[in-house]
């Protein structure tokens, strides 16, 4: 079987590549919000998608969870989905933060713009970072409002060999909100990841 | 080789809508599929705001999607799911959609000009009727197929399953809530006799009328089901013991007086109806309890209700 595990100076420099990239991220969502946006340096933590379900299944109250998937594929095989994970008592705080406390918008379509705003902002970044540049596919709601996101996740984590966890925390000057990310990759993206990172790593 | 002719032909001929904004919203291009189905032209709109040249746009929320794409550089969506259509484009199945206009995903891509100072919006526009129709039909049957499981077959009122998980629900209910809870069981009298004399077609017809004589008089919230042969039940949530043999005297009324037409024919039934009110009991026990105040109604000489009284041991040594 084919040995998935990131070595000590691939992990701290994938770290270091997530931290640049949220910075990107921050930037930008601070001039488009207009409001000063701090996103707090993310803990990256790379686990075995079997353990996903579970270690999030603790974390969350299964029924307030809603859990958004955006594909994003890249050159050289780079591709993954990310799936973003959200307390539904903070879909105030979101529309609140994208204006859209006035207008007919459903929460369904709130959170599927918040998704794409902060997961294609930070992926953008980070393909900046590996040379590459990402396309998306559009974000779709996996599980909203029902007992089951666990079972989802499940089925959703075990078409990938690695998940990499970021947790995220947004503070803006009057709101904050946490949510999670979970960045899920494939066998062969997990690879050519790693052949990036060194490739980086040797350049130093 | 050059591929630069490939363009033009290829974005006449996409089945996909291709509209191209600068940042001041302005039109920049259209590709035919929207020209063709908006019957506009490109020519005459050319700089104009797409506000101006599409009816009914969702001003606001596209404004803030388009600005977003512009400051972030960063592709946005919207799905038919959530908003079904963006442009007003008249689709291609008039006959099987009962929806005007076409249900479309959109894309929102940033595109920046080869001086790398020009920013545009490319809105990708792609046709999804079809899973709009397929949802609709899918939706529907999931409708007919719910009420159908919870549907007696023959009379139309819930069945014995759905019946009794009501009175599941409702007995939490009070529980919870503390509020009263009543339960009526009725049977047909002399039913046997009735099916002897006009065969089972005719029995049917008296179940089948009498669910909709009876229904006519229950409250919105009251749960007429049947539950079993010609054994019938109704869940009375709020009401209490006093109330609800005012409903059963009511039903009881009602029956007798009804005249029945079957092939020509008049005929007279009765009902005996059991009360049982909560008062801590569980779901069966309530049952349970109706049931027997029921066989004592049917004891006493039918075409009456009886409720429910303790102690219960004394009940059903009687009934014995």
């Amino acid at each position: 079987m084919t040995d998935f595990q990131f070595s000590e100076e691939q992990r701290d420099c994938l770290q270091e590549l997530v931290n640049v990239a949220m910075g990107l991220a921050s930037d930008k969502l601070a001039r488009y919000l207009n409001t000063l946006v701090h996103l707090q340096v993310p803990a990256i933590k790379l686990v075995k998608t079997e353990q996903l379900p579970e270690h999030f299944a603790d974390r969350h109250q299964q029924q307030s969870v809603t859990m958004i998937s955006l594909g994003f594929f890249g050159d050289q095989g780079l591709r993954g989905e990310t799936i973003m994970l959200y307390q539904l008592e903070n879909v105030g705080v979101i529309a609140k933060l994208l204006g859209y406390s006035d207008d007919d918008s459903s929460e369904a379509e709130m959170l599927t713009d918040i998704s794409s705003v902060l997961t294609t902002t930070f992926l953008n970044g980070l393909a900046e970072q590996l040379d590459n540049s990402f396309s998306y596919a559009a974000p779709r709601i996996l599980s909203s409002r029902d007992k089951h996101f666990a079972e989802k996740l499940a089925s959703t984590a075990e078409q990938w060999q690695l998940a990499l966890q970021v947790d995220i925390r947004y503070q803006l000057t009057d709101y904050s909100f946490n949510c999670d990310m979970i960045l899920l990759i494939p066998g062969e993206a997990v690879l050519r990841l790693r052949l990036i990172l060194d490739q980086i790593l040797a350049s130093f | 080789m050059q591929l630069d002719w490939l363009l033009q032909p290829l974005l006449a001929q996409l089945n996909t809508g291709v509209l191209v904004l600068n940042d001041q919203h302005q039109i920049v291009f259209f590709n035919q599929f929207i020209a063709r189905r908006a019957d506009k032209r490109l020519e005459h709109t050319q700089g104009q705001l797409v506000y101006d040249v599409f009816d009914d746009l969702p001003r606001a929320w596209l404004q803030r999607k388009l600005d977003g794409v512009l400051s972030l550089q960063a592709p946005a969506f919207s799905s038919w799911e959530q908003r079904q259509y963006i442009l007003k484009l008249p689709h291609l199945r008039p006959l099987s959609s009962d929806s005007l206009y076409m249900a479309q995903n959109c894309t929102m891509l940033p595109l920046t000009a080869p001086d790398g100072v020009s920013h545009y919006v490319c809105m990708l526009i792609e046709d999804a009727t079809d899973a709009y129709v397929y949802q609709l039909q899918l939706q529907q049957s999931m409708a007919q197929l719910e009420l159908a499981n919870r549907t007696d077959g023959l009379t139309g009122v819930y069945n014995r399953r759905y019946w009794q998980q009501q009175l599941g629900y409702e007995v939490a209910r009070a529980v919870r809530y503390q509020h009263s809870l009543a339960l009526l069981l009725f049977d047909l009298d002399k039913f046997k006799q009735l099916n002897d004399q006009y065969g089972h077609q005719g029995g049917d017809a008296v179940l089948v009328e009498l669910s909709a004589v009876i229904g006519a008089l229950l409250r919105d919230t009251d749960l007429l089901g049947r539950y079993g042969g010609e054994e019938f039940g109704v869940v009375l949530p709020e009401t209490d013991l006093q109330g609800a043999v005012l409903v059963a005297n009511r039903i009881c009324k009602a029956v007798a007086e009804h005249q029945l037409l079957f092939n020509g024919q008049t005929l007279n039934v009765t009902v005996s109806i059991g009360v049982s009110s909560y008062k801590g009991q569980t779901a069966d026990e309530l049952i349970q309890q109706a049931d027997m105040a029921l066989y004592n109604a049917k004891r006493q000489g039918r075409n009456r209700v009886v409720a429910w009284q303790e102690p219960a041991e004394v009940y059903l040594k009687q009934v014995k």
